[in-house]
């Protein structure tokens, strides 16, 4: 290593954006265990920080570009691992085939995590390869095959939850990559008008089933639901959430709704609903505020970027927090409906705390080698 | 490379971009505000009333014990199994039915009542599915506790009552309250609720609102499957008030057994202090075992032998005492002569009326019994001649004879303290009905009316509190079994909300008895009539004890034609008295249903309760001396 990190590198070196995520990370640690404090996830979650921090500092001090360059390796064994997921290697949970096992050490691990971090790699490859002029039909026809691919995969466990989250990357890295604002406003236009119709016909010809109509229901008219039948996830993380009032729990966390059973998945989908119980307003302000900052740091590392490639890696993995977070929150304070998309930093869980500091330990990279040439 | 080289404005986008993920973060920080400072208090409350629980804490009835402080009914606790609602709201209960009926060995129809009526209850309610649950339920219950949270095991109070059948249709039982009796405004107004335990029948009924304590409860903290975690707070309840009865338990087992060795098992038997009303011993047979209602209404045994007390041709729940109306038969020549002396026809110095071997209305002869001349007043009751009251009826005439009625209150309930008292049937109550269907009111229905038949049905307590009083210089006390009502003290802090404040207790209220107006003359020749019945060679000779004089009044009343009385329609044997007869301490009726001759078989029981009442108070020599002396 010492090789490796030189002087100038622990000087231009961003201390900010990597403590910050350290500091989320740390928060959540707490979070987790006043959801189930008679669990151990929150002592496992510190383990799984410790090796995300190890993996970080490996790709920190990397170069990126040569990473980039291997790009369609890494694809490659990504769509490998997402395949023996259906394999009879993978490990099926709660109907999910979404886990492999990890041999030795029994860990489980989602392949589909990382996968989104290959996947970046490889749209930043090719979009940060091409010159600067607009978007073509065919170049943005490659970038969804690249996205098709892994999603397709991932809808096989099934995990829309996870799949869903891959649709920012795509979005941003097209975007940035000169696709035509006409476009962009089509694409817009067209959602506005075929989501509802869509709802509607889909309730009509019953190809949206009851079970997903209650939990659209829940977000619209949360009393019209019957709150111990789908709309119950809902109902009860909206309860957590404005039960913490200002400024959280005083003391009797005995009686809070994880601990009672009444949230469900209170460390992971719901971490934010018991963020909200335990530290009010103010810790879920404070929060929000923390991620801001991250993103800025990450954003402004982006502008920064010695190259296409290095901007358009940052900016793809920044849309995709984005995207997460307000997914995840949104579900949390019954604005969105219930979809298992984790919390970034925040959540439990080896594989989401890994590639998210593997995503940052990219930031950091592409952020130290912003002067070279 | 530099940003702004690039072409479509690339850092025009980027900024784009962060601005957009500023404004979804602010939508979430808006929406956090809404819930968390504007809500924060409801949602708050909303978490509170979904992990608290208030599970009642039933409060222990008050004991009833007789008059020598002998406990006569008690609480005693149990387990119960008892069904929460919460854990069952989304659960179709049809999968439970069999489970819980094999397990706990319970009617499936049970079940499913109780099922049906737990889902029709607002939330947090729980009832009981199984008393007096054995090692063996509440081994399943642990057991299965994942499978069926809603099920837990609680130690409760439960009624219990010692003596089992003696005494069960005073006492009454307790049960839940039923969905009908839950609608009754007052109830509702007095707060009952599904599952509440409530007196049914009997004194249980009558003085439910002593008996009955006031139950406390435990507020505890569930999770989301309404398992308890912890308990947050206890009330206790407070228990109800103790009832100490008239009864003599000593009397009331004497009775029992008498009408249980008695020739047809069928009959009643009420013993009275005449003096101020007082309820010594009251005995129905064939009698019932409270004991099964209180436990059997959940298992397949205990529900088929409440069926079979339901279709049991003998009527053993009914109250023969109170409930029952049999013709009096010559037990109503007491009051008809009494009635004839206050309404002129006979006097004491000249009350000699002819019997002439019987009557003859029309074309038709009533005989009596025997042929006793013309016999004075005493006379005839002891002989009891029917020629003599055949035609002391017709001098009074349906308008006399309605007059007496009304007198004696056989219009009347007797205002025991009872639920569900009967009121006799009398010329007075028919009267409408005959002369509407038959024209007019014939001397024949009179003549019958004489020796309490036809159209006389006397329910035993109306009979026993109007004759008893001839012994009291004509006092018609109100029967009662209450003595007192014992206080119980406050439970809890002053001033809490969960205070119980004392009870207090209190004794029985007497009124002012109603009086039969007689001369004493009038009285003494209508006690003598009575004694020369078992000491002046009357129809009860047989019965009598020396040292401890009994007047009584034999009855013989037909159930069935001449020739037809025999079996099953044999005729109803009476006796009813009071002791001493020159001052009495203590009146007895009883009847036995078709047995026959009341001298023979209504007698002897009244003198076995005789009996046992001086066992306890025994007579000295001189006082007997005394009263023969008369």
């Amino acid at each position: 290593m010492a090789a490796i990190i030189d002087k100038h590198d622990l000087r231009d070196f961003d201390w900010l954006t990597s403590l910050l995520a350290l500091a989320i990370a740390g928060f959540g640690v707490w979070q987790i265990h006043n959801a189930l404090p008679t669990e151990s996830y929150w002592s496992k979650q510190i383990i799984g920080i410790g090796i995300a921090l190890v993996a970080f500092l490996v790709v920190a001090f990397s170069d990126y570009r040569r990473i980039i360059e291997a790009a369609p390796l890494f694809y490659g064994i990504g769509l490998v691992l997402l395949l023996l997921v259906l394999t009879p290697l993978g490990v099926e949970v709660n109907g999910q085939k979404a886990w492999l096992r990890i041999p030795g050490i029994g860990q489980q691990f989602q392949p589909s995590e990382f996968v989104k971090i290959t996947t970046v790699l490889m749209l930043a490859k090719y979009f940060g390869a091409r010159k600067a002029k607009t978007l073509t039909f065919k170049e943005m026809m490659v970038g969804a095959a690249i996205l098709a691919a892994p999603i397709s995969l991932i809808m096989l466990e099934p995990d829309a939850g996870q799949a869903i989250t891959y649709f920012p990357i795509l979005a941003a890295v097209l975007f940035l990559s000169a696709v035509r604002i006409r476009y962009v406003v089509i694409i817009i236009v067209a959602a506005a008008i075929f989501i509802p119709s869509a709802w509607v016909v889909g309730v009509k010809t019953g190809m949206i089933k009851r079970y997903q109509q209650e939990r659209i229901m829940a977000i619209i008219d949360p009393d019209s639901v019957d709150p111990r039948g789908y709309g119950y996830h809902t109902i009860q993380s909206t309860i957590t959430v404005g039960k913490g009032g200002l400024s959280g729990l005083k003391g009797d966390t005995e009686t809070s709704q994880s601990v009672l059973k009444f949230l469900p998945e209170p460390h992971t989908d719901f971490i934010f609903a018991v963020t909200s119980e335990n530290t009010g307003f103010i810790g879920c302000i404070s929060l929000l505020l923390a991620y801001a900052l991250l993103l800025s740091r990450m954003i402004a590392g982006a502008r920064e970027a010695s190259d296409r490639a290095g901007m358009l890696v940052i900016m793809a993995i920044v849309c995709g927090m984005v995207f997460q977070i307000f997914m995840n929150v949104g579900m949390a304070v019954g604005s969105l409906p219930v979809i298992g998309v984790p919390l970034p930093l925040l959540s439990a869980g080896l594989s989401a705390i890994m590639s998210t500091f593997v995503a940052i330990g990219f930031v950091v990279s592409v952020k130290l080698r912003r002067f070279v040439n | 490379m530099k940003i702004g080289d690039h072409v479509q404005n690339l850092g025009l986008r980027v900024v784009a971009i962060q601005v957009m993920a500023f404004i979804l973060l602010a939508l979430l920080g808006v929406r956090l505000y809404y819930l968390q400072i504007v809500k924060g208090d409801y949602y708050s409350d909303r978490a509170e009333s979904q992990r608290v629980r208030f599970i009642p804490i039933p409060a222990p009835r008050g004991a009833i014990m007789d008059r020598n402080g002998k406990i006569l009914v008690d609480s005693r606790p149990t387990y119960n199994i008892v069904l929460s609602n919460e854990p069952l709201k989304s659960i179709n209960v049809n999968e439970r039915v069999d489970d819980y009926s094999l397990g706990l060995n319970l009617d499936p129809q049970f079940v499913i009542e109780r099922l049906n009526l737990i889902k029709s209850q607002n939330e947090f309610e729980a009832l009981v599915l199984k008393d007096n649950a054995d090692m063996g339920d509440i081994t399943w219950v642990e057991s299965h506790s994942l499978e069926f949270p809603e099920l837990r095991v609680e130690l409760q109070p439960q009624r219990f009552y010692p003596l089992g059948t003696t005494l069960a249709h005073v006492l009454g039982y307790v049960g839940e309250i039923s969905p009908a009796q839950l609608k009754e405004r007052d109830r509702q107004e007095k707060g009952f609720r599904p599952g509440d335990i409530i007196g049914k029948g009997g004194l249980e009924q009558y003085y439910d609102e002593y008996l009955r304590g006031r139950p406390g409860y435990r507020k505890v903290l569930v999770d989301s499957r309404g398992r308890v975690q912890s308990e947050l707070q206890i009330v206790a309840p407070q228990s109800g008030q103790d009832l100490v009865t008239t009864i003599d338990l000593d009397l009331q087992t004497t009775a029992e057994l008498q009408l249980a060795t008695s020739t047809t098992k069928r009959g009643t038997v009420i013993s009275m202090d005449p003096n101020n009303g007082e309820i010594l011993a009251m005995a129905s047979a064939p009698s019932f075992d409270p004991n099964i209602f209180v436990r059997g209404s959940s298992t397949p045994e205990g529900r088929k032998q409440i069926a079979a007390y339901w279709q049991d041709e003998k009527r053993p729940l009914y109250n023969r005492a109170i409930q029952g109306r049999y013709p009096p038969g010559s037990t109503w020549k007491i009051p008809e002569s009494v009635a004839a002396l206050q309404q002129g026809h006979i006097t004491v110095a000249r009350s000699n009326v002819a019997c002439g071997g019987g009557i003859k209305i029309g074309n038709k002869f009533t005989r009596c019994m025997g042929s006793h001349g013309s016999p004075p007043l005493s006379f005839a009751i002891t002989k009891s001649c029917d020629g003599y009251y055949y035609r002391i009826a017709l001098m009074m005439g349906i308008d006399g004879i309605t007059e007496m009625v009304e007198n004696f209150d056989f219009d009347k309930r007797s205002g025991v303290d009872l639920p569900n008292e009967k009121i006799s049937q009398t010329p007075k109550s028919w009267r409408k009905w005959v002369e509407k269907n038959e024209g007019k009111w014939s001397d024949i229905r009179t003549v019958y009316s004489g020796i309490g038949q036809d159209t006389v049905v006397t329910t035993p307590i109306s009979l026993l509190r109007a004759i008893a009083s001839i012994g009291v210089a004509g006092n018609m006390q109100i029967p009662h079994f209450m003595r007192e009502i014992r206080p119980i003290s406050a439970v809890g802090e002053l001033g809490d909300v969960n205070y119980f404040p004392e009870r207090s207790g209190f004794p029985y209220s007497y009124t002012q008895p109603k009086l039969i107006e007689m001369t004493p003359e009038q009285n003494e020749v209508m006690v003598k009539g009575m004694w020369g019945v078992v000491n002046g060679g009357g129809t009860a000779g047989s019965i009598r004890i020396p040292g401890f004089e009994i007047a009584g009044k034999t009855g013989t009343a037909q159930v069935a034609e001449l020739g037809k009385d025999v079996g099953e329609n044999k005729d109803h044997a009476w006796f009813v008295s009071f002791a001493p007869a020159y001052k009495p301490e203590i009146s007895v009726i009883v009847l036995i249903e078709n047995s026959g001759f009341g001298g023979s078989h209504a007698a002897p029981v009244a003198k076995a309760v005789y009996e046992a009442y001086l066992e306890k108070h025994p007579r000295s020599a001189v006082e007997g001396q005394e009263v023969a002396a008369r």
